[in-house]
């Protein structure tokens, strides 16, 4: 049986918001289906028809819809061909723009009222939200940075070749000959092993960041609601929706520029290859 | 207490006590299933959205490059046609003024071709005029000689009573013409 109400609420009185999500077809064959499952496939639902609608019907002057998804993937498009340059925003940018539509998208979607409030009790009488924030969901934000660390590798084989690619982590940087040569080639191969677990930790990095930012929103509105009784609740969380609103925008562009910078990096070659 | 900072808390000591994965429950089948999830939008945005919407920038950024493009060979075309212009224009002044200038002179030299002519024909007509005045002046007199003897003869006849033969006649007009022209 479902109960409507805030996760917050529910935090009140002894229950906060799960850190992890449910299956709302438990004991079904459906149960592999998740809460926040749910909600990604509604924003990718809502991200498709819209761009269906963008471009059903293309026109070399462009109006409606097709106007406004041409200034978002232009500007997305620029923006990210600013980190990455001409040649690899040409090659990557469905995926860096297709991350941030869908991260924001997601992030969004949360915000609406009834996700994480509609709540029922699960089998081991927890109460789950019926929808959940899809990034609010570590198995969704370790997909998208597994996705990323496994294309990054790709990229970077392919843009700079197997010997340049490890040239560029384990290799000495600057121009160093004799003894100081073989000094050098000690100690960045020493860093090329830091760097090589900095790189194993990126998309750990990415993927908590963006979760725990998520969670983290939709914990402080179900908290803020919780502070005042349930006709008020909407009030102390208002002001808190349009920081979550600039919240969703800012995690979807740190997750995607972070993701690009860290691929200009290694494709970025130096004087010193 | 604030019930976020409880959570925290609570997360934090269920990390602590279970494994990471555990306690965010990053399990096989939902990860699995939001990879795949997460690919196939991907892919699709890539097909459905970026595609046809990146397409038609292109080909809207093609058309304006091949505008500009255009517009300065029409530049150029409009720039080499006003000079080609000019020059026909200036080569056109140039045989215009040189056409001018000779028929001004070949107006000139005929002319004066044309009023020495008048002036040589003005001059035999009159030539021929004084010719012809002077012959008729000539008859006349001869004539007015002739009727001057004949009257001088007739009247030296009246006036003397007797019939003059030729040689008389002729000696009388003689001295009659001389006394007249004399």
């Amino acid at each position: 049986m479902f109960a409507l109400g805030t996760g917050a609420a529910s935090a009140a009185g002894g229950h906060q918001l799960p850190l992890y999500p449910h299956s709302p077809f438990e004991g079904t064959m459906l149960s592999w289906v998740t809460n926040s499952m749910i909600m990604v496939w509604m924003a990718a639902g809502l991200i498709i028809l819209f761009c269906r609608a963008a471009t059903k019907k293309m026109a070399m002057v462009p109006s409606g819809f097709q106007n406004f998804a041409e200034w978002l993937i232009e500007g997305l498009y620029t923006f990210f061909g600013n980190i990455l340059g001409e040649h690899l925003v040409k090659r990557t940018f469905w995926f860096f723009g297709g991350t941030f539509l869908l991260i924001l998208t997601v992030n969004y979607l949360a915000l609406i009222p009834g996700v994480g409030t509609i709540t029922y009790n699960d089998s081991e009488g927890h109460v789950q939200g019926l929808l959940r924030g899809g990034n609010a969901d570590l198995n969704m934000t370790a997909a998208m940075s597994l996705t990323f660390a496994l294309l990054w590798f790709y990229w970077a084989v392919t843009e700079n070749g197997i010997k340049n690619f490890l040239a560029h982590i384990f290799a000495p940087k600057g121009d160093f000959k004799g003894p100081m040569l073989m000094g050098m080639i000690v100690i960045f191969f020493l860093v090329g092993i830091l760097e090589v677990i900095s790189i194993m930790i990126r998309p750990v990095a990415l993927s908590f960041r963006l979760f725990g930012n998520i969670y983290g929103g939709e914990q402080t509105l179900g908290g803020l609601m919780a502070l005042v009784p349930k006709y008020l609740a909407f009030l102390p969380a208002l002001p808190f929706y349009f920081m979550e609103l600039l919240v969703g925008l800012i995690q979807a562009l740190v997750f995607t520029l972070l993701s690009a910078v860290f691929l200009k990096l290694i494709c970025t070659h130096g004087e010193d290859h | 207490m604030f019930p976020i900072y409880l959570a925290a808390a609570e997360a934090g000591a269920d990390a602590a006590k279970s494994g990471l994965l555990e306690t965010f429950r990053v399990d096989w089948p939902y990860f699995a299933a939001q990879f795949i999830n997460f690919i196939i939008v991907i892919i699709v945005l890539k097909k459905f959205a970026f595609g046809p919407i990146q397409n038609m920038l292109e080909q809207r950024r093609k058309r304006i490059a091949e505008g500009e493009e255009k517009l300065k060979r029409i530049e150029q075309q409009l720039a080499d046609s006003e000079q080609r212009t000019q020059e026909a224009i200036d080569k056109a002044n140039a045989d215009a003024q040189r056409l001018i200038t000779e028929a001004k002179e070949s107006a000139a030299s005929l002319s004066e071709k044309k009023a020495q002519e008048a002036v040589a024909s003005a001059q035999q007509i009159l030539a021929k005029a004084e010719e012809a005045a002077k012959a008729e002046r000539k008859t006349m007199a001869n004539e007015l000689k002739k009727e001057f003897g004949r009257l001088v003869t007739a009247t030296t006849a009246a006036v003397t009573g007797k019939e003059l033969n030729d040689a008389d006649q002729k000696r009388i007009n003689e001295e009659a013409l001389k006394s007249v022209e004399g």
